[in-house]
């Protein structure tokens, strides 16, 4: 009889303090800067993601700015967390590259997916008797996107850093580096250009 | 102001939706992998160097496939350098400047040519009996010395007597 294979589960090790991993990395582990890697990657390339709606653009900008973040690991002084200082130059990245792109919009919305199918305010979105019950997902996606890249790259970035991903209004003012009146008040503008955009499907009902 | 911060509560909920925007599966297994294989590779320049070497071939090659006519060009100076190559072949020897020098300062012929060694043989009765106009005559080494140029000596070994 023959023996079943053991499987192959991830080690599930104490979860190792990140300035432990910072200190590490910055040495020249690459294996605890893979640890790192592996605890940012899903939030970084997100925000990236919002800010390209490409997801090719998204993935090279987050692998260039996690490499070059290890090699400015040196210069880390450890003032803000390493998280705060790896979006900076993930952000700053593609600020940057969004500017050299400017007029040569393209979306690759067939490498993502959009697993909004179930969600409670979606189904409410495409049930109502309004315009937007004729748009199926793919249609609200793309309008979505195309909304959020007429706003300039600094106001798309402060509703995509507060309306998408949720963070606070001072960890974006740290991101940013900016104080946090400029954040509240260019998220305000940024919305009101949004509901613009958007007004077909913010009708009330 | 409250209509305001319904119609932001409202964008605020389609925005959301834009949570649900994934790559595709498995994307994220992979991805530390290639960001440390990526910083191991800037690493190690030898290898960007050898890709470098490899490169320029593969840019030339590219040019040909992509540009005809510089294929064409590429293949005509080919041909140029060859003929070039052929033609300069098939010139005759120029003989060095010192040599051309003391031809013109005497005869070339005098030297050379049968008919000007019996005529110098004449002149000199006691050596006729020999034909041989190098060792029958006494002033061929003197000749040479009389015109300063430089006289290589050899050796004659006889065969077969």
């Amino acid at each position: 009889m023959a023996e079943p294979v053991p499987r192959s589960e991830p080690q599930q090790s104490a979860p190792v303090d990140e300035d432990e991993l910072v200190r590490a990395s910055r040495r020249g582990d690459l294996k605890a800067y893979d640890e790192l890697v592996k605890r940012y990657q899903e939030r970084i390339y997100a925000t990236l993601y919002h800010m390209t709606s490409n997801h090719e653009d998204a993935n090279d900008l987050a692998q260039e700015a996690f490499i070059k973040a290890f090699q400015a690991l040196k210069s880390f002084k450890g003032g803000s967390s390493f998280y705060t200082w790896l979006y900076r130059i993930a952000v700053n990245k593609t600020i940057n590259f969004l500017k050299q792109r400017k007029n040569r919009t393209h979306m690759s919305l067939n490498d993502i997916d959009f697993n909004a199918e179930h969600d409670p305010d979606m189904v409410a979105l495409i049930s109502e008797q309004t315009p937007r019950r004729a748009a199926g997902l793919t249609e609200l996606q793309e309008k979505l996107n195309a909304a959020l890249l007429k706003l300039s790259e600094h106001h798309r970035l402060v509703v995509v850093l507060h309306d998408v991903q949720g963070l606070s209004h001072e960890e974006i003012a740290k991101v940013m580096e900016c104080n946090v009146g400029t954040v509240r008040s260019r998220l305000f503008y940024a919305r009101q250009q949004m509901q613009g955009f958007l007004a077909d499907y913010l009708k009330p009902t | 102001m409250n209509e305001n911060e319904n119609n932001f509560e409202a964008l605020r909920r389609l925005l959301a939706l834009k949570r649900h925007e994934t790559p595709p599966p498995g994307y994220f297994e992979n991805f530390s992998r290639e960001v440390t294989a990526r910083i191991r590779a800037g690493e190690t320049g030898g290898t960007a160097d050898a890709s470098n070497h490899v490169s320029w071939l593969f840019r030339l090659l590219l040019a040909f496939e992509a540009k005809p006519a510089f294929a064409g060009g590429f293949a005509c100076t080919l041909c140029l350098l060859l003929l070039f190559g052929i033609v300069y072949a098939e010139r005759p020897d120029v003989t060095p400047q010192p040599l051309m020098a003391t031809a013109q300062n005497t005869s070339p012929l005098a030297a050379t040519t049968p008919v000007a060694l019996s005529s110098l043989s004449t002149e000199q009765p006691g050596f006729i009996s020999s034909t041989n106009p190098v060792f029958n005559s006494p002033s061929a080494g003197s000749w040479f010395a009389s015109q300063g140029a430089a006289v290589q000596q050899v050796s004659f070994r006889l065969t077969g007597n």
